[in-house]
């Protein structure tokens, strides 16, 4: 028979916490575009209409300006940011290039129903030198998405349209079931938007990219429902450690 | 827009497949989704040129060939008598109107008529304003039919302020504000220009003798009224896209000729307006600026094809077809080629950044990573909450247009959504809950201010173990992990009152919610700032159903038995068992006896669990454990 004195006291699991997986999501993609050259940089979430949506191109009549269902704040004095870009905005007019900048965080859109939130999380960059050219988008593009979904990924990039890039592209990939599923937009800078934030369009060009962290997030952790990330559910939560 | 894929290929020369023309369109940039013979389609807001067969047909004419499939009236056609003032040119640059007298219509409609409607066109309504609809699906130009005999006086257009009635064709009534482009005759409002006819003058099984506008309305006249006004049209999304100015006699053409297939014509007039000349759009030509842009090495003369294709004419500049409202600079024309091409096959060419650091940014993430390991070592999770409330105070920030009355603030603070996120927690049978959330908070003095913050919010049982599992979450625990290590106080800890919530449960809560500025440099000095290596785990899916705890206090005589004991219980494991722990363990040194304390949490994927489920897994648990000698439970 033991002596009582031996009985060693149950070892203790470490109990740990967790990141939320969105956040765990913005890191992993700030970390991968850090080690391309990317820069992180800030901005504010109330934004004017003039970086969100005037020095982007998106002019007051535009239809375009209508696929954004915008919050308004206190008497149309200021929108919730629709996407990160008002911060590119902001980092153009305040550095020279060459410039490669990114940006992550909470962008809002007046949808609410079974695949969209109001708030989401977006992550966008920019690269401003001379002879950036849609081919070097490819590339950086290919690299981001050969870091996340493995260098055997199908990748179809198509013709789109947004006010701030020109050629515009959205890129789709193929998923299991085969069916292509879009993963982000992007596009050689509009020639305009360069020309609003002071820089010569003749001499620099630029490209630009974003994509939706939590549908990132919801691919490569299997998670199905958006909403599943803000309801707070640590069961939900705990799986993340 | 929906258009069935045999017409669409009646346009062109070679009859794609579905999956080729699925593939082109695609690769031309017009997303859509196949029904059987329907192709929906998901056109760019800049290309309103493609809201229509022929539109579409033009753009896939590069790799499929065209067929001029169209007839139209060949006849001479009268000028027509009409009076029509445009107090507004700007908005309306050029507007024609054709009118057309009929003898017996027939009853039947032509095939192609009668299976656009069974495919796509839905309800018929009468002659004039069915033939105007299929013009608008062939060839994306809308027009407007008004009965004849309605009109007794000078059509004027004018953009005006507005303050009365309008009862559109549907019987809807619409009470029209602000500024508008309208038609009316004899002061009475009868079209509001490029969104809806109105009911005055609409067609009617009757109607003999009809006048057909064919306009060309400045996009931004038209923007934002269909939304305004709900009155969701094809003319309207067609007009705000911009449509073919040069166009409308071709149009007006067709839809007299499908108006002779099916009546005999008596009379037909027509008058074009045109109140400023249309200047089209010269872009230089620069082939080296497009391969610029792209990364190509394209020659002047596959340049020039490409664009031809594309039906831009080529002299000394490249003339931008009417139809292109999209086309403005070589960017744009890069673009063309490149649609041409096919993004796919543009061969990428490696990028090299050269690395920018931005020191500020650094430190910031430096400190809120510190936070982040500190609090995730000692088990806090970390929540996102929406900043949005209804909780108003003078600081907050209101949103004029909120989701609903719920959400018609930007909070001020982290507490009520950690709060929320606390009782969400205890009501789904949590006992040990240790939250945090760092966010920016957004609050208006004369002007908006931000400020990112950290909040914390505690409850329940200090831990799941048998040395934490009778203590519990307290002010005490916070504040020896926060302002233990500073040398002053600087984390406020309060806690906050359980009857100003909606809870049965005791369980005291404490929250702290700091500015990350105000945390001073010295809390980080200890912290070991964590590599952050991110898995991606599978993920599987939580239950929605409750969970019930069990617990069994073992004795233990024979001591050689207790890690026995522990091991077996430790590698349970059943569906339904969704966690387990020891809660409780004491040596007796007098009695020379073990008490194991063990607590099982089950919970169901698919359902509530009975009682009598729970039980019977009990008894196959605790059955082996019991049989052996030395382990009992007591007052079991």
């Amino acid at each position: 028979m033991s002596n009582i004195d031996n009985i060693k006291l149950p070892a203790i699991k470490e109990d740990f916490g967790t990141l939320h997986p969105i956040n765990q999501t913005k890191d992993y993609l700030l970390n991968l575009l850090s080690e391309i050259g990317f820069a992180e940089v800030h901005g504010p979430e109330i934004e004017t209409e003039e970086f969100n949506f005037d020095m982007l191109n998106i002019k007051k009549s535009h239809p375009a300006r209508q696929m954004h269902d915008t919050f308004y704040t206190e008497g149309k004095t200021n929108v919730l940011r629709t996407h990160t870009s008002p911060v590119q905005i902001r980092s153009m007019l305040e550095t020279k290039p060459p410039l490669a900048f990114t940006s992550a965080g909470k962008v809002y859109r007046k949808d609410d129903d079974a695949t969209h939130l109001p708030m989401f999380h977006q992550i966008e960059g920019i690269y401003v030198d001379e002879h950036v050219t849609f081919a070097n988008l490819k590339d950086l593009i290919h690299k981001i998405l050969h870091n996340l979904f493995g260098t055997d990924i199908g990748i179809r990039f198509r013709p789109s349209y947004f006010p701030f890039t020109e050629p515009s592209a959205e890129v789709d990939i193929l998923s299991n079931n085969g069916k292509w599923l879009e993963i982000l937009g992007c596009g050689v800078i509009n020639p305009v938007v360069l020309e609003n934030c002071n820089i010569d369009s003749n001499k620099y060009s630029g490209l630009a990219f974003g994509l939706g962290i939590e549908r990132i997030a919801m691919l490569k952790f299997g998670v199905n429902d958006i909403r599943d990330f803000y309801k707070s559910n640590l069961d939900f939560l705990a799986q993340f450690k | 827009m929906k258009l069935v894929y045999q017409d669409l290929i009646k346009f062109l020369s070679t009859k794609p497949s579905k999956d080729l023309l699925s593939k082109k369109l695609f690769q031309l940039g017009h997303e859509h989704e196949i029904n059987g013979e329907i192709f929906d389609m998901e056109l760019t807001p800049n290309r309103g040129d493609c809201l229509s067969l022929a539109g579409l047909a033009r753009d896939l004419k590069v790799f499929f060939g065209s067929t001029d499939t169209l007839n139209l009236y060949e006849d001479n056609i009268e000028p027509l008598d009409i009076n029509f003032v445009n107090f507004s040119p700007k908005d309306c640059p050029k507007i024609s109107f054709l009118e057309i007298e009929i003898g017996e219509a027939s009853t039947k409609y032509k095939s192609y008529l009668e299976s656009y409607f069974h495919n796509i066109g839905g309800n018929k309504t009468n002659l004039f304003t069915d033939i105007s609809n299929y013009i608008s699906y062939e060839l994306g130009q809308p027009t407007h039919c008004y009965d004849r005999n309605t009109i007794h006086g000078d059509i004027i257009f004018e953009k005006k302020d507005c303050n009365n009635t309008f009862k559109t064709l549907l019987g809807s009534e619409v009470a029209l504000k602000g500024n508008n482009c309208i038609f009316a005759v004899n002061d009475e409002i009868v079209s509001l220009a490029g969104i809806m006819g109105g009911a005055s003058t609409a067609c009617s099984l009757n109607t003999k003798k009809v006048l057909i506008e064919c306009a060309y309305f400045n996009p931004e006249s038209i923007i934002g009224k269909s939304i305004k006004y709900n009155l969701a049209s094809d003319a309207a999304h067609k007009f705000e896209r911009g449509v073919d100015i040069e166009s409308q006699e071709k149009v007006l053409r067709r839809f007299a000729k499908v108006v002779s297939d099916h009546a005999e014509i008596k009379t037909i007039k027509i008058k074009t307006f045109s109140s400023i000349d249309h200047h089209s759009l010269y872009i230089s030509e620069n082939v080296n600026k497009v391969n610029k842009i792209l990364g190509t090495t394209i020659s002047r003369n596959e340049y020039l094809n490409y664009l031809g294709e594309l039906g831009f004419e080529i002299s000394n500049k490249i003339k931008i077809p009417s139809h292109r409202h999209d086309i403005k600079n070589d960017n744009d024309l890069a673009e063309e080629v490149a649609r041409i091409i096919g993004y796919d096959n543009i061969i990428s060419t490696p990028i090299k950044i050269k690395k920018i650091t931005s020191h500020e940014t650094k430190n910031a993430n430096h400190y809120i990573g510190k936070i982040e390991t500190l609090l995730t070592k000692h088990g806090f999770s970390e929540i996102i909450n929406s900043p949005f409330t209804s909780k108003v105070s003078k600081a907050s920030i209101k949103i004029d247009n909120p989701l609903d009355s719920s959400r018609n603030n930007f909070r001020t603070s982290l507490r009520e959504s950690l709060i929320n996120n606390l009782l969400y927690n205890e009501r789904r049978q949590k006992d040990s809950i240790k939250l945090f959330e760092i966010s920016d908070i957004y609050t208006k003095d004369t002007e908006v201010f931000q400020q990112k913050k950290l909040g914390i919010i505690v409850s329940g049982r200090l831990g799941h173990n048998y040395k934490d599992f009778s203590k519990k979450l307290d002010y005490d625990y916070l504040n020896n992990l926060l302002n233990g290590s500073l040398d002053k106080h600087v984390f406020e800890i309060t806690e906050i009152p359980r009857n100003e919530l909606n809870t049965k449960k005791k369980d005291k809560i404490f929250y702290v919610e700091i500015s990350i500025d105000d945390i001073p440099s010295n809390f980080y000095s200890d912290i070991n700032l964590n590599e952050k290596n991110i898995n991606f785990i599978d993920y599987k899916p939580i239950s929605d159903y409750p969970s019930s705890t069990r617990d069994f206090s073992f004795s233990i005589d024979d001591l050689s038995q207790v890690e026995k004991i522990i091991n077996i219980l430790d590698e349970v494991s059943d569906d339904i068992i969704k966690n387990s722990y020891i809660f409780d363990f004491y040596k007796n040194e007098k009695t020379k006896t073990v008490k194991l304390g063990y607590r099982f949490i089950f919970q169901s994927h698919v359902k509530t669990l009975s009682d009598v489920e729970i039980n019977d897994k009990v008894q196959n648990i605790l059955g082996p454990i019991l049989q052996m000698e030395g382990v009992s439970i007591p007052g079991m």
